[in-house]
């Protein structure tokens, strides 16, 4: 398996260093993702019709192509995703053996959900970058809209978990 | 002196992106996703077991060893359900393209998340106070 092929990489660092460097890729990927994700959703949530005095923050934050995103997304999903599932096995011994012995249950809970629908959204990936690709077609308008909204949704979601598992027991322990 | 005709990436991008078929496929792949996913998790319908504190896979249904920590069954569901969505997406390309161009597309975002209430349930385990 990967875990032990990588096995020479512990001559020259520490195996908590390693994993926190895994973590900290898998952390800033899914930034990445977030940002894009969030900037296509404000698009087509609240798209700018035309230039009604100077931008502000807001507007320029939504006024972004969001055409040019979709390949982005998905290959960053994508490869979050398998960073996330290459942590899963030192997570799954390491991290939520102590939560459960600690009683966070809820917390345990909510991580399971956050892995369903990382899977869930791989499968959307296609047909997103379809609608994306196609932002011409009117007929693709309103799914293209409520897709990308329920992808950041489910981007945030998982951030957001992610986030707090991380809390319980702190970086690096 | 030999004429080579190239296709610029984006242009093969653009050709695969107006597809009736990647498009079937892609719409049917997106709906069966979320179902087959519950359907694998409820059912306990993993491809494979991944055993963490042995590195050993299992095809199929395994349980946990005593002494040999837990078993990992998400990574066989996503096997499952991405093999059993890409099968299904498949299959709906041999529909006429009448009958394809039927299929609601709405169907993409709103299953994952009337997925949901299942999910939680299917997670009943862990919400105790």
């Amino acid at each position: 398996m990967a875990g032990r092929r990588m096995d020479f990489i512990y001559d020259y660092i520490s195996v908590t260093t390693f994993w926190t460097i895994l973590f900290t890729v898998h952390a800033l990927l899914a930034v990445a993702l977030l940002g894009a994700l969030t900037h296509q959703a404000a698009s087509v949530l609240m798209p700018v019709r035309a230039a009604n005095g100077p931008a502000n923050f807001v507007t320029r934050f939504r006024s972004v192509h969001g055409a040019g995103y979709a390949t982005a997304v998905c290959v960053l999903w994508v490869i979050t995703f398998l960073f996330g599932a290459w942590i899963y096995t030192k997570y799954r011994i390491q991290i939520r053996i102590p939560i459960e012995q600690a009683g966070f249950w809820k917390t345990q809970g909510v991580f399971e959900l956050k892995e369903h629908y990382a899977t869930i959204g791989l499968g959307l990936l296609p047909i997103y970058w379809l609608f994306w690709k196609n932002a011409r077609e009117p007929k693709y308008d309103a799914p293209r809209k409520w897709l990308t909204v329920t992808l950041a949704a489910m981007a945030w979601f998982i951030f957001l978990v992610g986030h707090i598992v991380n809390n319980v027991r702190g970086f690096g322990s | 002196m030999s004429s080579v005709t190239r296709t610029s990436a984006p242009a093969a991008e653009a050709s695969f992106a107006r597809s009736e078929t990647f498009r079937t496929f892609a719409l049917v792949f997106a709906m069966a996703t979320p179902v087959l996913y519950v359907i694998c998790d409820m059912m306990n319908w993993p491809l494979f077991t991944y055993h963490p504190g042995t590195n050993r896979l299992d095809l199929g249904f395994a349980p946990a060893v005593k002494n040999e920590g837990p078993a990992m069954y998400w990574y066989g569901w996503t096997a499952s359900t991405l093999i059993g969505s890409a099968i299904l997406g498949s299959l709906a390309t041999l529909l006429p393209e009448k009958l394809a161009n039927r299929i609601p597309m709405s169907l993409v975002w709103i299953l994952p998340i009337a997925v949901l209430p299942v999910l939680i349930y299917s997670l009943k385990f862990f919400w105790r106070w």
